[in-house]
């Protein structure tokens, strides 16, 4: 069973902080809230480098090919369509749409690959929502979450206070961050 | 919460406008800038609604017109064959382009001042975008087979003709309104739970909270977030230049006289962003006064986009004056009688109309106290957008009118349902529009927090830096 320990900072300083002895202390599943990205979070936590960009490159490239394919497949050797004798496969005529697909593939790949993958939404019921306060971490409230085993939960939160959360709230749930 | 205004002389270079008024604090800002979601609804709002919702009403009549009867009751004709529809397509698209420019190209570019007119900017697009793409569909003739545009394997056996310009008009226009919906909603997502967590009522905790998917701002999710932001950004940059080249393409390519001509693609982007720009001054001026953007949407937005429609402007004057030398140069007599009709033909007025609002009215920008006045700035933007439809008009419809041979020159004249779909999609957009502005934060709010932060960590080290200056 896991518990949700949630701390609220006033400072990004002291929150940052409090990341960086959680997890040299070893404790895992951390994550912090914020109402805008935090310089210096993803260094906190130890985040690897994303690779949305990597994504973006396979999704980009494959519409791109499969554009060009379709346009001369279709009209190239399908059924060879003979406009102001043109010949069947006409790479300068093929150049729009092959670019329009691959942004449309790359585009579509970063947002349907950022929302449903990269952050499993939808998720509306998520156990830091049961605190009623948490709702000001899309305002201007600046949260620390860490998803641990049950008999840690006091531990952590006692941690917490004494790094200086101005609020620590323990919730029982399930998953990981 | 800090209301100072720093003294500034309208147009001094030295001491610029600032892109945010004070420092109001996370809170202060969320709240001014939801209070037109979370008030009470307005009897101005609603009013201006009832009379778009009327003027939307007229439009639904004329696309039933021409849904039910046929594009007959357009004064379309032969060698008219593509008049106000394709006019008012490339018109709408145009200004969609404004959207994409501020809020990729300036964040490519790290201009601050887009921060808080890009959701605004974008939805501009979007709608832009909606109505431009209705007309190339009705002037089908046939709307409702339209998906025949769409490479399907069918018992047709046929597949469209991917060497015309017009399927890479399909394909460009709805990747086009494609990504700049993603864009728009990749960046409206924290926002909304904002808005969910701000609201009080459990309507619209639930509404909100279902569109912003769950998003807990969660710094695993930020990391992410904004690389996926910035690459749409980069992906949107070039596609925003090839939409309105692809659309120049739909005349270049062909061989009328007035429309065969290479600079086509470039004066077409600079004409579209010209016009987009006007529009998003001609909503933002009254949107930023009713709402009280003012702190957020300072004089040097409106300096800055007054700079970018002159520059742009300019673009566009230089390819009205390489058409003509062109025209002249080639010693085509055909390229050049299609110019001389232009500007002596029975449409000169309108041509009039294009020069005087796009080329001389703008020239005005040049004087700082010009940029600086609310009224001045409004009243250029609706002629930009005037003069840039006479623009549209001019290459579109004049050209058709006289081609190469006498013979089959004929004259055009609009009819009602022609004007009613004009000036029914402006009620159209602006129902979508005031919708927007009611229900979405029209400001991004976290982006705002975050210019916030940077300007803070300017204001410190300015403040060292005079300290030591002091000091010494």
């Amino acid at each position: 069973m896991t518990s949700w320990v949630l701390g609220e900072f006033v400072e990004e300083e002291p929150l940052l902080e409090a990341a960086r002895t959680l997890r040299a202390k070893g404790v895992t599943g951390l994550d912090l809230h914020s109402p805008y990205p935090l310089h210096g979070a993803e260094e906190a936590l130890g985040l690897r480098r994303s690779t949305v960009p990597l994504v973006a490159l396979v999704a980009g490239v494959g519409g791109a090919v499969s554009g060009y394919l379709l346009q001369w497949w279709t009209v190239g050797i399908d059924w060879p369509l003979n406009v102001g004798n043109r010949p069947p496969h006409s790479p300068p005529a093929f150049i729009p749409v092959t670019f329009e697909l691959g942004i449309l593939f790359a585009s579509l790949a970063i947002f349907l690959g950022l929302l449903f993958a990269y952050f499993e939404f939808p998720r509306v019921h998520h156990p830091v929502f049961e605190v009623e306060a948490f709702r000001s971490a899309s305002i201007d409230g600046l949260w620390i979450s860490a998803a641990v085993g049950r008999t840690e939960a006091d531990g952590v939160a006692a941690e917490l206070r004494r790094l200086g959360a101005r609020s620590v709230s323990i919730v029982p749930g399930e998953g990981a961050p | 919460m800090s209301t100072t205004v720093p003294k500034t002389i309208p147009g001094d270079p030295l001491e610029s406008a600032p892109v945010l008024v004070g420092r109001p604090d996370d809170r202060a800002l969320t709240e001014s800038l939801l209070t037109p979601v979370l008030e009470p609804m307005r009897k101005g709002w609603a009013a201006l609604l009832a009379v778009l919702l009327a003027g939307m009403g007229f439009w639904l009549l004329c696309l039933y017109e021409v849904l039910f009867k046929g594009i007959g009751t357009w004064g379309n004709n032969i060698p008219v064959a593509w008049a106000y529809d394709i006019t008012n397509f490339v018109w709408w698209i145009g200004i969609g382009h404004a959207g994409t420019l501020i809020s990729a190209i300036l964040l490519l570019f790290q201009q601050r001042w887009r921060t808080s007119i890009n959701r605004f900017a974008e939805a501009m697009t979007l709608f832009a975008v909606a109505m431009a793409g209705l007309y190339p569909i009705i002037h089908l003739g046939r709307p409702w087979l339209f998906w025949w545009l769409i490479p399907y394997p069918s018992t047709l056996q046929l597949w469209p003709n991917f060497k015309s310009a017009l399927p890479w008009d399909v394909f460009a226009i709805s990747t086009y309104a494609t990504v700049s919906f993603l864009f728009w909603y990749l960046g409206l997502i924290p926002d909304l739970a904002t808005l969910r967590d701000a609201a009080r009522d459990r309507t619209r905790r639930i509404v909100y909270g279902i569109m912003s998917f769950g998003w807990r701002g969660s710094a695993r999710h930020w990391q992410h977030w904004r690389i996926g932001y910035l690459l749409l950004a980069g992906l949107s940059t070039p596609l925003v230049v090839s939409v309105h080249t692809i659309v120049s393409f739909d005349f270049a390519i062909s061989q009328l006289p007035g429309w065969h001509t290479t600079i086509f693609p470039p004066y077409f982007v600079a004409g579209a962003i010209f016009s987009g720009f006007a529009m998003v001054m001609t909503l933002m001026i009254p949107a930023r006064k009713a709402f009280r953007f003012e702190h957020v949407v300072t004089a040097r937005h409106l300096d800055n986009m007054a700079k970018v429609m002159l520059a742009t402007g300019m673009m566009v004057a230089y390819g009205y004056a390489m058409e003509w030398f062109i025209a002249w140069y080639s010693g085509n007599p055909n390229e050049w009688f299609a110019f001389w009709n232009r500007a002596t033909g029975p449409f000169r007025l309108i041509y009039a109309v294009q020069i005087f609002c796009n080329v001389v009215a703008p020239q005005l920008l040049w004087l700082p106290a010009a940029r600086a006045n609310i009224a001045v700035l409004f009243l250029l933007s609706i002629l930009v957008n005037v003069g840039m439809w006479a623009e549209r008009f001019v290459i579109v419809a004049v050209s058709l009118t006289r081609d190469f041979v006498p013979s089959s020159w004929a004259d055009y004249a609009p009819t009602w349902v022609d004007w009613g779909l004009l000036f029914g999609s402006m009620a159209t957009f602006g129902v979508l529009f005031m919708l927007f502005l009611r229900f979405i934060p029209a400001i991004p709010i976290s982006e705002v927090k975050e210019l916030r932060k940077e300007l803070e960590h300017e204001d410190h080290h300015a403040a060292a830096k005079a300290a030591a200056a002091e000091g010494a």
